[in-house]
């Protein structure tokens, strides 16, 4: 070994050296060592239609609305309810129901025979590939956080329709979530 | 190849806009071939030529760098009068303006091809050897002027050769000094050159030894004229100006010393470098001051005055310094901030071009261009940038300013408002807020003109950019034509000034192609041998229209009838009750025309229904007049703006929906029973005329409620007439219109939303969809 190889010798890393002081200051000098867990909780953003709850992750949700006034585009697909004005942007709201087969048809919110929307009733705004657009949603719970070990494959036989845009199912404790694909939910 | 970056994009925008001003001034020149070209002007497209190989060279564009080092070495033979501006010249010129905008367009679109390289290359190669050498003159006219010598030294070489080409034309040579305050001493010189330009040619501005005043700052300005001299004294009435003549000399030369003394002012000598001053002028400039002088300018970055002062170990530097020092009581430290400009000005008469740029003459002119460029913004359809004169801006943000202050106030109102809580609130509340909101309304209103304002370039841009496309086509055509162009002035939207080049090209195409007969066939006809093609706008209230004549043979409407009866686009039966204005109109129909029916009609040809396609997207209505031999007009009728536009507000089932005024023609109040249906299709008998008619509600889908009458508002886009029922009109309104947007595109009768204040969108009506629709049924049913 060279001088210099020596003097440089210290500054190798040794497979069997403890560098966990070094990991700590990594991760922000806590003290506290984060041992890297298995599994990182994504969060679900979780609503209810009809009584039943559903989620989408979160980061395919750009924002929470309540239900502004609609507008209804004549002769549009029937899920599409109509158009909303948020803070001057113009988007289109649609309704996932019908194709959930949680009801028969879009409900009537939209133009001037529409009654007030429910109370608790939001629009969440997602982000999709060909842009933003609004999901109608009766109630929205809250965040959960699942992870991958919370996660189920679709159950087989599940209801007609809507196999494209059920991804999965979450259980957390006693509740059970939907996972929905918004591309898919959203697909014309 | 990769997406063009950011700085590509600048350097494409800003590249057109050089090529813009290139090819304008080649119009021009073009324009009066045969006579003698206007030295500013070719010296103005020496400077687009050089600008544009200096930012070529900055983005590493070879191509276009190269090519344009051609172009700038030719044209600087040509302005120096090595070169004698010929026709081959000038076309050439002019295909090296057309190869520029192929290398610039690949390079937009981020691509490089070779044939295109190779050509540019060629291009380049051809410039350097082109013309021929103008006649070599045995005497120098220009040692006929009487001219100190230290002053000659200083002209640039292209400046020398004006007054040479002056005084060899016997023009009178003035030295116009004028004192200008230093604060504004650019307006005032701007000004002053430009009283003198029409009176004269200015061939050099320099620095004058007098100062004007405690701040001011002298300027020296040589002058050719040809006008009488109280002709000049009243052109400048009102300038600080003071003339003087230079005497020219008939023939033989003088000695030196005569020279200096003829003309008063070897002060000009040291006034041009800023350090001269009155005492050291009196005793008479002795060369070795003068070449201190220069030893010291040469020195490049000193400042006359101080580091000469301060270096006395040399003795020529040493006494300059001393005589700078002696101006410094009244000559203020005025002249030596002018200095370092000053210096490079001096280093100009060595090198060329980059001194000319550098010299006070040049930097007003080049600052006249920019202020002539923000006033006239170029087409760029390359780019999508705007140009906005600063001042506009200014007021803008002027008006942001004030909308704060109304808010701060609003805050106030609200503040007190919440801290009376329940009390009744007072009259003179209820007063304040409403002349805040008057105020705000009032402010809101000018930011709104005010950036429309902004969006706004003239039309004379496409206009200039197709008098080039003619005299190509003309040339292709073998015809003899006069282009005229009328009202470049006006200005529309940007968008809209972008989207007609192509809808005009196409118009004028025609006219040259199939519009205007041959030249034999013209005088046979008993017209003059060159025929007029002409382009002209005008604003008409809201509207801008653009008129597109020519005065050719005028279209056939029995061959129109003729080929839309074999092409199938019309019935026999319907042929038949057609006028002539409607038989006309056939053209518009998409599969009128194609490229076999050209050469079978004798008027138009191809593709019309694009161009009112085009002009639909605009909101624009055409119209077409023909008279057989007489000629044929189109008339393009279009909004002055996208941006905002006024809208009519309807009500159908207690729905509201907008409809562009600029496509509403008429409304009429129509009772039911007045609808008649023809083959179980409902239409209106408005005038004796047959309009095709829909409702809303039905088109729409939507619940009808009985009315006892309605409003049917007669909507015609390009040719189509169509009246739209609906059960209410609310009112107008300026609307902005928003785009549905990506998930929406396929809507169809919608063009967009918008908000009317209740935060409802309102959706806006697509005309030139629902026409389309409704004229569909219509030809189906028929």
């Amino acid at each position: 070994m060279s001088r210099f190889a020596e003097l440089l010798d210290d500054f190798f890393f040794r497979p069997d050296e403890d560098v966990s002081g070094l990991q700590d200051f990594a991760a922000g000098s806590d003290g506290v060592a984060s041992a890297a867990p298995e599994e990182v909780p994504e969060e679900y953003l979780s609503f209810r239609l009809e009584g039943e709850s559903y989620a989408v992750p979160i980061r395919a949700v750009r924002e929470i609305s309540k239900v502004p006034p609609l507008t209804e585009i004549p002769r549009a697909e029937p899920h599409l309810l109509g158009v909303m004005n948020l803070r001057g942007e113009l988007l289109p709201a649609y309704d996932i129901k019908v194709r959930l087969g949680l009801a028969e048809k879009a409900p009537l919110v939209a133009g001037p025979d529409a009654p007030v929307p429910p109370r608790d009733a939001r629009i969440l705004v997602l982000r999709t590939e060909t842009g933003p657009a609004g999901v109608w949603v009766d109630t929205v719970s809250g965040v959960v956080k699942l992870k991958p070990s919370m996660l189920e494959p679709p159950p087989p036989g599940l209801r007609r329709g809507d196999k494209d845009c059920v991804v999965g199912i979450g259980r957390r404790g006693p509740s059970l979530y939907i996972l929905l694909d918004p591309e898919q939910a959203l697909a014309p | 190849m990769s997406a063009p970056s950011k700085a590509l994009a600048e350097f494409v925008a800003e590249a057109t806009e050089i090529l813009e001003a290139l090819g304008k001034d080649l119009l021009v020149l073009d324009e009066r071939r045969g006579q003698e070209a206007d030295p500013d002007r070719v010296n103005g497209i020496f400077r687009a030529a050089h600008s544009l190989k200096g930012l070529a060279g900055l983005f590493g564009q070879e191509r276009i760098s190269r090519l344009a080092h051609g172009t700038e070495d030719l044209l600087d033979r040509l302005r120096l009068g090595k070169l004698h501006l010929n026709d081959a010249v000038l076309d050439t010129l002019i295909e090296a303006l057309d190869a520029f905008q192929a290398l610039l367009a690949e390079t937009a679109r981020g691509t490089e091809t070779d044939g295109l390289t190779r050509r540019a290359d060629g291009m380049a190669e051809r410039l350097g050897h082109l013309g021929e050498a103008p006649v070599a003159r045995d005497e120098d006219p220009l040692d006929r002027l009487e001219l100190e010598a230290q002053v000659r030294s200083v002209f640039t070489e292209y400046e020398e050769h004006r007054l040479r080409e002056n005084v060899r034309k016997g023009v009178s040579m003035w030295r116009v000094r004028a004192a200008f305050d230093l604060s504004d001493f650019d307006k005032g010189l701007a000004d002053l050159n430009t009283r003198l330009k029409p009176l004269g040619e200015v061939i050099s501005t320099l620095p004058s030894a007098q100062p004007g005043g405690a701040h001011g700052i002298a300027f020296d300005l040589i002058f050719g004229t040809q006008v009488s001299v109280p002709e000049l004294e009243s052109g400048l009435k009102g300038t600080p100006a003071e003339l003087a003549r230079l005497a020219v000399r008939p023939a033989t030369t003088r000695s030196a010393e005569a020279l200096v003394r003829a003309t008063e002012s070897p002060a000009i000598v040291l006034g041009t470098l800023g350090v001269g001053s009155a005492p050291e002028a009196s005793t008479g400039t002795s060369p070795p001051a003068s070449r201190g002088v220069r030893a010291a300018t040469d020195g490049g970055t000193h400042q006359p005055l101080f580091p000469l002062a301060s270096d006395p170990s040399d003795t020529e530097q040493g006494e300059t310094g001393a005589s700078g020092q002696d101006s410094e009581p009244d000559g203020e430290p005025a002249p030596s901030t002018k200095g370092p400009s000053l210096v490079t000005y001096l280093q100009g008469p060595g090198g060329r071009a980059p001194a000319l740029a550098a010299t006070p003459s040049g930097a007003s002119q080049a600052g006249a261009g920019a202020a002539s460029a923000l006033a006239e913004p170029s087409l760029r359809s390359l780019t999508q940038t705007v140009r906005v004169d600063i001042g506009k801006l200014d007021g803008l943000i002027n008006m942001v300013g004030e909308l704060l202050l109304i808010k701060a106030s609003l805050q106030r109102l609200a503040e007190s408002a919440r801290q009376e809580g329940v009390v009744p609130l007072s009259k003179l509340f209820g007063q304040e807020l409403a002349r805040e909101t008057r105020g705000l309304e009032r402010k809101l209103e000018a930011l709104q003109e005010g950036l429309l304002e902004a969006r706004m370039v003239p039309v004379g841009q496409v206009f200039d950019k197709l008098a080039r496309l003619v005299r190509r086509i003309t040339r292709e055509a073998g015809k003899e034509i006069d282009f005229v162009i009328g009202g470049g002035e006006v200005e529309l939207d940007k968008l809209i000034v972008e989207e007609l080049s192509d809808p005009l090209m196409h118009l004028i195409r025609n006219a040259i192609d199939h519009g205007v007969e041959s030249p034999d066939t013209r005088l046979a006809a008993g017209k003059p041998r060159r025929a007029v093609v002409s382009l002209r706008a005008e604003q008409k209230g809201n509207h801008v229209v653009i008129q597109v004549s020519d005065d050719g043979a005028g279209i056939d409407e029995l061959r129109v009838r003729e080929v839309a009866l074999t092409r199938g686009l019309i019935t026999r039966a319907q042929a038949e009750e057609m006028g002539r204005r409607e038989l006309l109109n056939l053209i518009f129909l998409p599969g009128f025309s194609t490229a076999r029916s050209v050469s079978e009609l004798s008027g138009r040809g191809v593709g019309l229904d694009v161009v009112k396609n085009n002009l639909g997207n605009l909101s624009g209505i055409i119209d077409v007049w023909s008279e057989r031999g007489k000629g044929t007009a189109f008339h393009l009728t279009l909004p002055v703006t996208l941006a905002i536009i006024r809208a009519l507000v309807v009500g159908v089932s207690a729905r509201t929906y907008a409809v562009p005024l600029n496509s509403v023609l008429e409304i009429l109040s129509v009772q039911p029973r007045e609808i008649r249906t023809m083959e179980r299709r409902e239409v209106l008998d408005v005038r004796g005329q047959t309009l095709p008619f829909v409702r809303l509600s039905r088109l729409f889908g939507l619940p009808e409620r009985p009315v006892s009458r309605y409003f049917v508002v007669v909507v015609g886009l390009a040719q189509e007439r169509l009246g739209i029922a609906v059960d209410e009109l609310f009112g107008q309104q300026d609307i902005v219109t928003k785009p549905l947007g990506g998930r929406l595109q396929s809507v169809r009768g919608i063009s967009g939303a918008t908000d009317l204040g209740n935060r409802r969108p309102v959706l806006v009506l697509d005309v030139a969809a629902l026409l389309e629709e409704g004229l569909a049924l219509e030809r189906r049913r028929a």
